[in-house]
């Protein structure tokens, strides 16, 4: 019995290992092979070489010169560009109203809160593409030129409720006593939320932000539909790039973002863990 | 001014003008997209203000007679998505399962950590964790390419455009939406009621079947409801990984709305996935008010 059930964990913890390989090593694969110098088969390791990435990134490299050139290189940095701008805007839109619901939420009594709550929810459990469609039919049918602000406004209807989730979490595992002493104590509403509830609040706000930028900065599905033709968001460009043919530049972005993912995602995700 | 109409005029800032974002540009296009599924497509991709419900009857099979047929590619399509839904969720499932059990046995530090490496992909680009897929699958792609070098294969094997490739793609995409849940409920798990079972007389087998699976049951539940929905409707992981050969009910719909130019059908489409949907959030709800009904009377 004993040496069953020692197999049986072991095999548990191995499984679980596996879980985990699954997980990481095709990104594994793809940062190692990011640096193959054989231009024709990126999987045939030919040699190490950074020349995809300076090419990326505009340098002049012996790529530039032959046959294989992306000639995109413009387009690309264009498509960073209007990413960033992008996340930049509904970052903060979405912060400032996601936060305002969660507040609403979890410090008044009113009638509809059930309401709100499943709004909040709807996008989560929604298929992207039918926000995405009904975004297309409204902004088309209303006058609204698509671009980056059809971008900006559909993002956040999708993005605040991210913010919210996260912000309304601490809230409601606040110590509220803080607030009923402050106000003892003499301290009007404003003087309360500012000086304690706004300080416990602040790290969930700005991982919910975080968080927000960096979905934003990789949502494709809506944006693909709301953009129009004249502005290009970087998971859109790679997106077309997979469906015209793969080139070893691809590979560089895709890894360039991946760090970039990983660094801003693990700050959101420290600060809407952290408890003090 | 009195305590009452004060928290009255914050509650109004805090909610006025997101609420007015929210009902133009979010419940607004909702309702607006549920209103063209039922009017009829014009002749230039615009539409036209009749009622005209043959767009479901395209799908359906009560086409519009005077001008489209009635063709069941549609509804095979939307059956084949359903199927590859269901079984993305069954392989999330079998993914996640056994390793939330090991998780949850960790110390604190290890399981906030490894709770972390599940979440962390689920903010990395959608794109770039497909794409990925692309080069480990394709035929010259990093498996194809090992099997001929050891001379295993003689011609490379036809991996991606499968729907192999797309249940593939699905489980690694979704492992966050179905892991989560599911260990919220093992974490949950009472083992004294495992413990009693096994003193009891019942086998591991039989405890597992009467006992853990029950016990986690909501999780599950709640796992393959958030997973099977967004997989049902997706477009971008057939479209990457499915080619043209493997196509899906988003992918369709994508067609109507940027191809074809059919923007009604496009919503009829949209509004199927989004029935199954509601249908799907009903019986989840249902169930679940059951269970914590039976509970309560249990107590």
């Amino acid at each position: 019995m004993k040496i069953a059930r020692s197999l049986f964990n072991g095999g548990l913890v191995a499984y679980t290992a596996l879980f985990f390989a699954f997980i990481y090593i095709p990104l594994v694969v793809i940062a190692v092979y990011s640096f193959n110098a054989n231009p024709v088969n990126m999987m045939t390791w030919t040699g190490f070489t950074t020349e995809w990435y300076a090419q990326v990134l505009g340098f002049k490299t012996k790529v530039s010169e032959s046959a294989l050139y992306i000639e995109s290189t413009g387009q690309l940095l264009q498509a960073v560009w209007n990413s960033l701008v992008i996340a930049a805007s509904t970052t903060a839109i979405a912060t400032v109203f996601g936060t305002a619901i969660a507040i609403a939420l979890y410090r008044f009594e009113f009638v509809g809160q059930r309401f709100y709550r499943v709004v909040m929810f709807m996008p989560m459990l929604m298929p992207d593409i039918v926000l995405g469609i009904a975004l297309l039919i409204f902004f088309v049918n209303s006058g609204i030129k698509l671009g980056l602000t059809t971008i900006i406004i559909g993002q956040c209807t999708f993005l605040i409720s991210y913010v919210f989730i996260v912000v309304s979490a601490r809230l409601a595992g606040m110590d509220r006593t803080l607030e009923h002493a402050s106000a003892d104590l003499g301290a009007n509403e404003w003087m309360t939320f500012r000086r304690v509830v706004l300080p416990q609040l602040f790290p969930a706000i700005v991982g919910g932000a975080l968080l927000a930028f960096i979905i934003s900065m990789d949502d494709l599905v809506i944006t693909y539909f709301i953009a129009g033709v004249d502005v290009t968001t970087l998971p859109m460009f790679i997106f077309s790039m997979l469906r015209r043919g793969i080139k070893p530049e691809i590979n560089a972005i895709a890894v360039m973002m991946l760090t970039f993912s990983f660094v801003v995602a693990s700050l959101g995700l420290y600060l809407r863990s952290r408890q003090k | 001014m009195s305590i009452a109409s004060r928290r009255r005029f914050q509650l109004g800032l805090l909610l006025g003008p997101v609420s007015a974002f929210l009902a133009v540009f979010f419940l607004g296009p909702l309702a607006i997209m549920v209103v063209t599924s039922f009017l009829a497509p014009g002749l230039y991709g615009g539409v036209e203000w009749t009622f005209y419900p043959h767009n479901f009857g395209r799908i359906l099979g009560f086409a519009d007679p005077m001008f489209e047929e009635f063709d069941p590619i549609y509804i095979a399509i939307f059956l084949r998505s359903i199927e590859i839904a269901a079984l993305t969720v069954l392989a999330t499932l079998l993914v996640c399962y056994p390793a939330a059990f090991c998780i949850a046995r960790l110390s604190e530090r290890w399981k906030n950590f490894c709770l972390f490496l599940i979440t962390l992909p689920f903010f990395t680009s959608l794109i770039v964790r497909l794409f990925v897929w692309v080069l480990i699958l394709r035929q010259t792609g990093l498996v194809n390419e090992a099997l001929l070098s050891t001379g295993l294969i003689e011609r490379p094997l036809d991996l991606i455009y499968t729907k192999g490739a797309i249940i593939l793609g699905m489980t690694y995409v979704f492992i966050p939406f179905m892991f989560m849940p599911v260990y919220a409920s093992v974490e949950k798990l009472d083992w004294t009621l495992v413990r009693a079972s096994l003193d009891l007389g019942a086998g591991p087998v039989r405890t597992f079947w009467r006992i853990i699976l029950p016990l986690t049951a909501p999780g599950i539940a709640g796992g393959a409801v958030i997973v099977f929905i967004p997989a049902l409707g997706n477009f971008v992981v057939p479209a990457v990984l499915g080619g043209a050969k493997v196509m899906m009910f988003g992918n369709l719909i994508e067609q109507q709305f940027l191809a074809a130019r059919n923007w009604p059908f496009g919503a009829a489409l949209a509004m199927m996935v989004m029935s199954v949907m509601l249908v799907l959030m009903i019986a989840h709800v249902v169930l679940s008010g059951r269970r914590s009904a039976a509970a309560a009377l249990a107590r």
